[in-house]
């Protein structure tokens, strides 16, 4: 009998709706960007192929690209290490928890995930205002003067700040992919380590983890590529200040594309964000696929 | 469940129906003032309605949003070919400039024009290749407003005229807990035009930076320098709010709005504070305006007015109305000044008629026109292409974080300068 | 078997009260910015930004809330919000079920490729598609249609919800369709009631994720809309905007009534959450 995981009409029909509409809406805006990242295209009028001259001037005379990228990098460094362990904490703990504790506290940690980014953005502006915001107020109130700072705009911590309004904004999101994946786990793969001897710790970073991996996996992947995305609370809060100091990819490519009008080199630096994207994406799926080995 | 799920679908694929106009000419139109209902939005209303009763069997629809996704959109509808017949736009070489060569926009017979009241200037700078291609609608000049009852409290009785008065009085004001000044430090134009003004008081000479542009001069002779260094010394002595560099539009605003901060950098377009019913009446009472100080041993005069027209509006090439909407912008240009001057929306790019109940600030600012012996133009950052906005707000925002120097700031706009005058 | 040795009851009773204070500490600072919101949508526009955090004003303009509601055409632009959003998070959760399976339980030749292609939808910034895809639904009259803002919507959310449906599905007993495959049954009919079921929590977390990312969308609305008639609730918020300066705290009590039913869904749907697991016991 033939191997029915292998039905070829099956299988079409799965997957090419969601093709179709995946090619409708994605290749042409691809292809134009290609064909843009080799030209001086301003947006409007005339312009002339140039060739690789704009991905030479991206990645040997761009400095901005480079500490975009790098802030990139470290969001996401910050994100795997940082966010997600304490979300994964924060889902365990609440996946101990009665029924309806655990839902109420959960739709509490999500409300942040659900405001639209100006209002977070706008609310950690004010948080982190030097004069006026409670931080600075409650560090001077407890004798702390000297850590207060002008958050956003002091060269030192701009980045941090900016990364920590990013990580706040997604933790929501991260408790709830760990919740509903710790909610997959069987009880009985638990039980069984129990019965073993093993202690909650135990049972959780030998067991239970391991389970979910396919599921980490996934967030991880998601948190890599929703980093390199980011974009609106940057531009919201401090849009790349001091000078480029707090400048991202995704920013980086609107400014130039769309506000400087530098159409073929905006597009360069998108093309390339979608190489490292896909890049930085597979190099994680195979370390995570390595572990699970 | 499953019902719903397909009624919704269904109801995703009905087309909208839009009700057939009955011989009538529809006027697309685009502008960047979402909200109808104050300001300069219901002005436009009021007039779009007038017009309509003027033209019976005319329908106006227009298109509003906020400032960059305006711009955005007017770009893509340009490449689309479906451009409002009539949009709001500005006169800067940065933006009108792309629709001109592209032969976007419809030219405009300057005769039609004349007459109407259009200060000195005003229609020059709409002007490209010696044809008109819109009507300016405001004018907009660089001052300081402050807060006449924080003035006096502060125990300063006379305005200050250089630069150095001014950094006097901060000492003062912080006594107070008092922010001595502020602006939109996150947008990097205000800062940018300050700049340009910096540097015709230090070198007497109006145009300074158009003339950089169109390199006659460079943006490293020592003029620029001495700018770029009374810019930084500008931002870093005190003067403003310590977040300055991340502090929008509407937070700085509301900084002077409610009596935190003695005075506001920023354009005519304020004028508004005098009567803006979301600050207390007492603010309303005492704002009014002084002109930008002079450098003690600078070359330019305090009558050397930051000026320049800035919103205009155009008219389609692609237009098939072109007679009509002609007839609305000669229309709009009779009803809007004194709706504009009336409501206190802007100063129009046309005389105005001082009204006996006009605000104290809205005085000042005329007199402040009338007093002005010559005007600048268009700041430097909107005389070139986009490219050198971009760099030249970039460089504004390094240098004034204290992350450049003077000498590397000027040499970042000089390099640009360099490229856009290639083009 | 004796169970393991408990740890001293008193210091387990600490940890717990620790923790308790934690999760309790966590919750306030999550709630917080709802708070902010509201507070500062009672205020006057021009006292905002300033001194008046987190106080409750002497004179709340609930007038805010009226013109938020009437002035900012919430209920027309709502009903399109509801419409849209609806839309595409069905097509969006259907495709990418389908697609997620094909890929993580079928064996077939191109699979490589496919999963390439969507990897790479997931990564594509959304501005760089702006232009061409206007110029390119324009050609088919998607233009200001919902069905043309319905696609894009789906397209942006689609790898994503694969990408969740295939991390899930691998997860599942590898011999699960045998027994049904053995029975005779079609593959529609083994999705629909074998894998289905199986799949809540994750359709759960796409039909979550793909509501509230497109329900708070703007920039694609903005572009290929142009009809007042079709535009979506985030467009509220811009009728308050000025050229320069905007009626903030209009803007923030529209923010406060556009959130309410995006809590309301999640409150909904992560009911959903608990029912459903693999072969095994349910958690609670």
């Amino acid at each position: 009998m033939a191997d029915p995981s292998r039905s070829r009409a099956t299988v079409a029909f799965l997957v090419l709706p969601g093709l179709a509409v995946l090619a409708f809406s994605l290749v042409v805006p691809l292809c134009v960007s290609v064909y843009f990242s080799f030209t001086d295209s301003e947006g409007f009028g005339e312009y002339k192929t140039v060739g690789f001259e704009n991905y030479v001037a991206i990645l040997t005379d761009d400095p901005v690209f480079w500490r975009s990228l790098r802030n990139v990098v470290v969001l996401i460094v910050a994100t795997i290490f940082v966010q997600n362990p304490i979300a994964f904490v924060l889902a365990a703990i609440l996946s101990r928890m009665s029924a309806r504790l655990s839902r109420i506290l959960r739709t509490i940690y999500f409300v942040p995930a659900v405001l639209s980014l100006v209002v977070v953005a706008k609310l950690w502006a004010d948080v982190f205002n030097p004069t006026f915001g409670i931080l600075n107020k409650t560090l001077h109130a407890i004798g702390l003067d000297g850590l207060a700072m002008s958050w956003l705009s002091d060269p030192r911590t701009a980045l941090p700040a900016v990364i920590w309004i990013i990580l706040w904004q997604g933790f929501g999101w991260a408790v709830f992919f760990y919740y509903a994946g710790l909610m997959t786990v069987p009880r009985d793969l638990e039980e069984a380590a129990r019965v073993d001897g093993a202690s909650t710790f135990q049972t959780y970073t030998r067991v239970i983890i391991p389970y979910m991996f396919p599921v980490i996996s996934t967030v991880i992947v998601i948190d890599v590529i929703s980093s390199m995305k980011q974009m609106e609370l940057i531009y919201l809060t401090t849009n790349g200040a001091p000078g480029q100091l707090t400048q991202f990819l995704g920013v980086y490519l609107y400014q130039k594309a769309f506000v400087a009008g530098e159409y073929g080199y905006g597009n360069a630096i998108s093309v390339l964000f979608v190489i490292i994207s896909v890049g930085l994406t597979l190099v994680v799926q195979r370390v995570m696929r390595g572990r699970l080995r | 469940m499953k019902a719903t799920a397909f009624l919704v679908l269904a109801l995703a694929l009905v087309p909208v129906y839009r009700a057939e106009a009955q011989s009538k000419v529809t006027i697309k139109m685009g502008d960047n003032l979402p909200d109808r209902t104050a300001t300069w939005g219901a002005i436009i209303e009021q007039i779009n309605s007038e017009f309509k009763a003027a033209h019976p069997g005319t329908e106006i629809v227009t298109e509003s949003y906020q400032d960059q996704p305006y711009q955005q959109k007017i770009k893509i509808y340009a490449t689309a070919k479906q451009l409002p017949e009539v949009f709001k736009f500005w006169s800067f070489t940065s933006l009108l400039k792309p629709l001109i060569n592209g032969g976007f926009v419809a030219p405009l017979d300057r005769a039609e024009f004349e007459g109407l009241g259009y200060l000195p200037g005003a229609l020059d700078t709409n002007t490209y290749g010696g044809k008109l291609y819109g009507i300016p609608v405001s004018t907009d000049i660089w001052v300081i407003y402050y807060n006449k009852k924080l003035f006096k409290d502060a125990g300063i009785d006379k305005l200050p005229t250089t630069l150095d008065e001014l950094y006097a009085v901060i000492p003062r004001f912080k006594a107070k807990g008092i922010i001595p000044m502020t602006t939109d430090g996150k947008d990097a134009w205000p800062l940018s035009i300050t700049f340009d003004l910096l540097a015709w008081r230090i070198g007497g000479e109006r145009a300074l930076t158009g003339k950089a542009l169109d390199r006659k001069i460079k943006f490293t002779d020592p003029v620029f320098v001495q700018a770029a260094k009374e810019l930084q010394q500008f931002v870093k002595s005190g003067l403003f709010q310590e977040d300055l560099m991340v502090s929008d539009y509407g937070a700085s605003r509301n900084l002077f709005g409610q009596g935190k901060a003695a005075m506001y950098l920023m354009g005519s377009w304020e004028l508004g504070l005098g009567t803006d019913k979301a600050f207390s009446q007492e603010f309303r009472d005492n704002v009014d305006a002084f002109k930008f100080p002079v450098l003690a041993n600078g070359k330019g005069v305090v009558d050397d007015l930051m000026a320049w027209y800035g919103g205009n509006y155009v008219i389609s090439s692609a237009t098939k109305n072109l007679a009509l909407d002609k007839q609305y912008l000669q229309f709009y240009a009779k009803r809007f000044p004194e709706l504009a001057w009336e409501k206190a929306v802007t100063l129009p790019a046309q005389t105005v008629k001082p009204r006996p109940n006009d605000t104290t600030v809205a005085k000042t600012i005329l007199k402040i026109v009338a007093d002005a012996k010559s005007t600048s133009g268009t700041p430097a950052l909107d005389l070139s292409t986009p490219r050198f906005k971009d760099d030249n707000e970039n460089a504004i925002r390094e240098l004034c974080s204290g992350l450049i120097t003077p000498e590397a700031f000027v040499k970042k706009l000089d390099v640009s300068a360099e490229k856009a005058a290639k083009k | 078997m004796t169970p393991p040795p408990q740890p001293h009851a008193g210091l387990r009773r600490a940890g717990m009260g620790v923790l308790h204070l934690v999760l309790v500490v966590f919750a306030l600072s999550q709630l917080f910015p709802l708070l902010w919101v509201f507070l500062y949508s009672l205020q006057r526009s021009g006292d905002l930004f300033g001194n008046a955090m987190l106080s409750l004003p002497h004179d709340p303009q609930w007038v805010n809330y009226t013109r938020a509601w009437t002035d900012g055409e919430m209920v027309r632009y709502g009903l399109n919000s509801l419409i849209v959003v609806a839309a595409s998070t069905i097509a969006s959760t259907f495709l990418a079920f389908c697609m997620g399976y094909a890929i993580a339980r079928m064996r077939w030749r191109f699979k490589r490729l496919v999963v390439g292609a969507i990897t790479m939808g997931m990564v594509v910034p959304i501005h760089a598609t702006l232009l061409p895809n206007f110029i390119w639904y324009n050609l088919f009259g998607l233009v200001d249609t919902r069905i043309g803002l319905i696609i894009p919507y789906v397209a942006f959310t689609l790898s994503f919800n694969t990408l969740i449906y295939v991390g899930h599905f691998q997860n599942l007993p590898v011999a699960l369709e045998e027994a049904a495959l053995l029975d005779g049954a079609s593959w529609p009919r083994i999705l629909w009631t074998v894998i289905a079921p199986l799949a809540r929590p994750a359709t759960v977390i796409v039909a979550v994720m793909t509501t509230l990312t497109n329900w708070n969308e703007f920039i694609m609305a903005n572009t290929y809309l142009s009809s007042d008639e079709l535009r979506t609730l985030p467009f509220s918020i811009i009728r308050f905007e000025g050229q320069f300066s905007s009626e903030y705290a209009v803007q923030f009590a529209c923010m406060v009534i556009v959130a309410l039913p995006a809590v309301a869904l999640y409150l909904f749907f992560s009911k959903h959450i608990m029912a459903g697991a693999t072969a095994g016991a349910v958690k609670e």
